[in-house]
């Protein structure tokens, strides 16, 4: 039906009362940190794998960025008519590297280095014209 | 374990043939390989085969079977490995340890591949719990745009121009103009690279490999019968298997952790640096690479990740004609990726065929003057790779 919103996929992120976050885990023997959630530790030196629920941090820095300047085939969702859209790495302060769509209309103003937060936002409308909300970082 | 020959050689050419069916494509390079190296069909005691997920296989990946029914059915035993782009080393790798190990004398290895259109897509997109699907669906990232991303960096890192990537295309293409087997024959001036598409900027329509259909094929034999049958064997110094180290700073799915080092391909990395350790040989000894250039940025990022040049120098190197047959650090004398596109699991079996035909002093107008070691690299999906080095 058209008009709805979905999201993207179920259990990734949410939108809880201190804003947006990713859901993940994190292994309390070793520390390292997971997204999306993981139940189980895959750091090879970790022998004791004892995963948690974690939700992580609202703000990153842009590794890199690329632009996507040709409309991908479905799965991926994008405007139509189509827009060229940029796409990073997002580095995070739990020590999360995350792929993400970057929330800009000016795809050529974003580089490495670039503070950004994270959004909960359309990312196009599918191919039953639902609305399809995903996690983006938007530059700050 | 004993030495290990390639006693013969054989490719189809890289194109797109929609009328010809995989088996024929795999026929034309295994008949080639069987003539060059003087043996019939029947004389094969194993066969080796990389695994497609594209093409032919039974839907199965069972591709070494559908050769085996085509050459005729001798009861032989058929491994079918599968490792995404690298797979053809991969079955390299076994066939070269099924003989080394003295279980065979006589073994093929095969990969043969047609390819679907466009960029080349990775599996389970229509399962909503692939991490395939969900990196498509959840952020929009197909192939060409994780190529861009890391080239993107290195061009904050170390200043890479687009000219600076455009004159990987223009010189891959000079030597694939050259190669009887290369899918595209034309030369490419700087303007025309840069003014083809952007496809995921900063890399360009000509920058990045296209999808193409082929086969390759080669013959590993024991030492005794190479001596006997070749003129001039070309033996294998090493062959080796990688995979990705946990935490190398490259994103395979959604998320990866940030490692203490610079992000690298930690799997090609450890795949180069265990096969020159196994042949005993240096970044000095090397007279040619042929690398997995499913973009030009890889020809810039390899080499220096790999220790044969400084970081930050590669753009360089190229500028001055270094990575040319005639230069220092001839780089994919074949035209590579650039200018076959990728079969994927043709390809890595036709860089070893490559390197051969080099040491052969084969390899006609791109010929690397004095070759005598070589070495192939190949990086597949999901974190695989492999390394191969080749010494006459």
């Amino acid at each position: 039906m058209s008009g709805d919103s979905i999201v993207s996929a179920e259990g990734l992120f949410a939108d809880t009362i201190d804003g947006p976050r990713l859901l993940g885990s994190i292994c309390a023997s070793c520390k390292t940190p997971y997204f999306p959630r993981s139940p189980g530790c895959h750091h090879p030196d970790c022998d004791l794998s004892k995963m948690e629920d974690a939700s992580f941090c609202p703000r990153g820095t842009i590794w890199s960025v690329s632009i996507q300047n040709y409309p991908p085939p479905p799965p991926v969702v994008c405007d139509d008519p189509f827009q060229p859209f940029a796409v990073g790495m997002v580095d995070l302060p739990e020590g999360l590297r995350v792929l993400g769509r970057i929330a800009t209309d000016d795809p050529d103003s974003v580089g490495p280095g670039d503070a950004v937060e994270l959004i909960l936002a359309p990312l196009g409308k599918d191919e039953s014209g639902s609305e399809v909300i995903s996690w983006q970082f938007r530059p700050v | 374990m004993r030495d290990v020959a390639i006693l013969g050689q054989g490719l189809h050419p890289w194109g797109k043939f929609p009328e010809i069916p995989v088996t024929q494509l795999c026929r034309t390079a295994v008949e080639a390989a069987l003539a060059d190296a003087g043996v019939n069909w029947r004389q094969i005691e194993a066969v080796a085969a990389a695994s497609s997920r594209f093409s032919g296989g039974k839907g199965w990946g069972l591709n070494g079977n559908d050769i085996v029914e085509d050459m005729g059915s001798t009861g032989i035993p058929v491994y079918n490995l599968s490792s995404g782009c690298s797979a053809g080393a991969n079955a390299f790798n076994v066939g070269h340890m099924l003989v080394a190990s003295g279980q065979h004398d006589l073994v093929l290895v095969m990969g043969g591949e047609k390819m679907p259109k466009g960029f080349v897509q990775t599996s389970g997109l229509s399962d909503v719990t692939d991490p395939e699907y969900l990196r498509q669906r959840c952020v929009g990232l197909p192939g060409p745009g994780f190529w861009a991303i890391l080239c993107r960096q290195r061009m904050e890192q170390y200043g890479t121009t687009e000219e600076d990537l455009a004159a990987i295309a223009v010189k891959a293409h000079k030597l694939g103009a050259q190669n009887e087997y290369a899918r595209f024959r034309n030369e490419f001036t700087m303007d025309q690279v840069l003014n083809s598409a952007m496809v995921n900027f900063p890399l360009r329509l000509y920058e990045i490999c296209p999808v193409s259909d082929g086969a390759a094929a080669v013959v590993l034999c024991s030492p005794e019968i190479a001596e006997k049958m070749a003129s001039k064997p070309v033996w294998v110094a090493s062959s080796v298997v990688a995979t990705a180290n946990f935490d190398d700073g490259i994103p395979r799915h959604l998320a990866c952790t940030i490692g203490p080092d610079n992000p690298h391909h930690s799997e090609a990395k450890l795949a180069v640096s265990k096969a020159m350790s196994a042949a005993g040989v240096a970044a000095a000894d090397i007279d040619l690479i042929e690398l997995q250039d499913n973009t030009v940025y890889y020809e810039l990022a390899f080499p220096e990740e790999w220790g044969f040049i400084e970081p930050g120098t590669a753009e360089q190197w190229v500028a001055k004609g270094e990575t040319m047959p005639t230069g220092k650090l001839p780089i994919n004398p074949s035209g590579g990726f650039q200018s076959f596109g990728e079969a994927t699991t043709a390809q890595a079996l036709w860089q070893i065929v490559e390197v051969a035909s080099q040491l052969r002093g084969d390899a006609g107008a791109r010929q690397v003057p004095n070759a005598k070691i070589g070495l192939a690299q190949s990086l597949g999906l999901g974190g695989n790779a492999t390394a191969t080095v080749l010494r006459v």
